[in-house]
């Protein structure tokens, strides 16, 4: 039996960065949206941290993708390399969607606090 | 030509890379937040700007050279996946930690502002 190994790792690597940059590209297309609300007049402002929240995303993924890679494939056959490949991009495409999860729920939140000191402003304007 | 070497040029390349183009992208957009807590001073901003990027620059190119002392020997083609892909992972990482602490900073900082303005 041959040393299946790199074999995985040249299945799973692309995989993992093709998906981490399909799932950034979609949440970052649309977040400046979120962004533009949230900093309503300051268009430039809204941009640079939705440019900040994609590199941490990136960065974050990519590196927990390199960080699982390890896998052992020796005096492995086919059925097992499906196998551990499967556990691998399955865990790592659960991560990648709570991820999302995670950064929506930031959005959100920023998006309701901001209205909430938007809010809160002609309030104490006046008073 | 023996394993550690290719691993050794492998890590430093695709970590320098990433080091230095994360940098770029923080040096670029990072400015309008530090323009900001300085009250619009561009001089001040910009120099600050500036040092930050050769601290991360040193620090972070440092710690790549270091981890080349600490490295096991590789026996085959694919531990130098394996390990090169766990370095770079380790430091990709730290890389990320690093930098929402430093978003995190500069949201307790505005709001601190945000806070002294208001009261």
């Amino acid at each position: 039996m041959q040393n299946l190994t790199v074999v995985a790792y040249v299945i799973y690597l692309p995989i993992a960065i093709t998906l981490t940059y399909y799932v950034a590209y979609m949440l970052f297309k649309n977040s400046i949206v979120y962004m533009n609300d949230i900093f309503q007049s300051r268009a430039d402002v809204a941009q640079a941290t939705n440019n900040l929240f994609r590199i941490g995303f990136y960065l974050l993924n990519i590196g927990f993708a390199l960080y699982i890679l390890r896998m052992n494939l020796y005096n492995a056959n086919a059925q097992e390399l499906i196998e551990q490949l499967s556990y691998k991009v399955g865990g790592f495409s659960i991560y990648l969607g709570i991820m999302l999860f995670l950064n929506m729920y930031l959005f959100f939140r920023g998006k309701r606090v901001a209205k909430q000191k938007r809010l809160a402003q002609p309030i104490i304007a006046q008073g | 030509m023996n394993y550690n070497i290719l691993s050794y040029a492998i890590y430093a390349v695709i970590t320098i890379y990433i080091i230095v183009w994360v940098g770029k992208m923080f040096h670029r957009n990072g400015r309008i937040f530090i323009l900001s807590l300085f009250k619009n001073q561009t001089e001040m901003a910009d120099t600050t700007n500036n040092l930050l990027l050769v601290a991360y620059y040193l620090f972070n190119i440092g710690y790549t050279i270091v981890q080349l002392s600490y490295w096991k020997h590789i026996p085959d083609i694919a531990s130098t996946l394996s390990s090169v892909g766990q370095k770079s992972g380790i430091l990709i990482l730290m890389l990320a930690a690093l930098h929402y602490n430093n978003m995190f900073i500069i949201y307790l900082l505005s709001k601190n502002k945000m806070k002294s303005i208001h009261l």
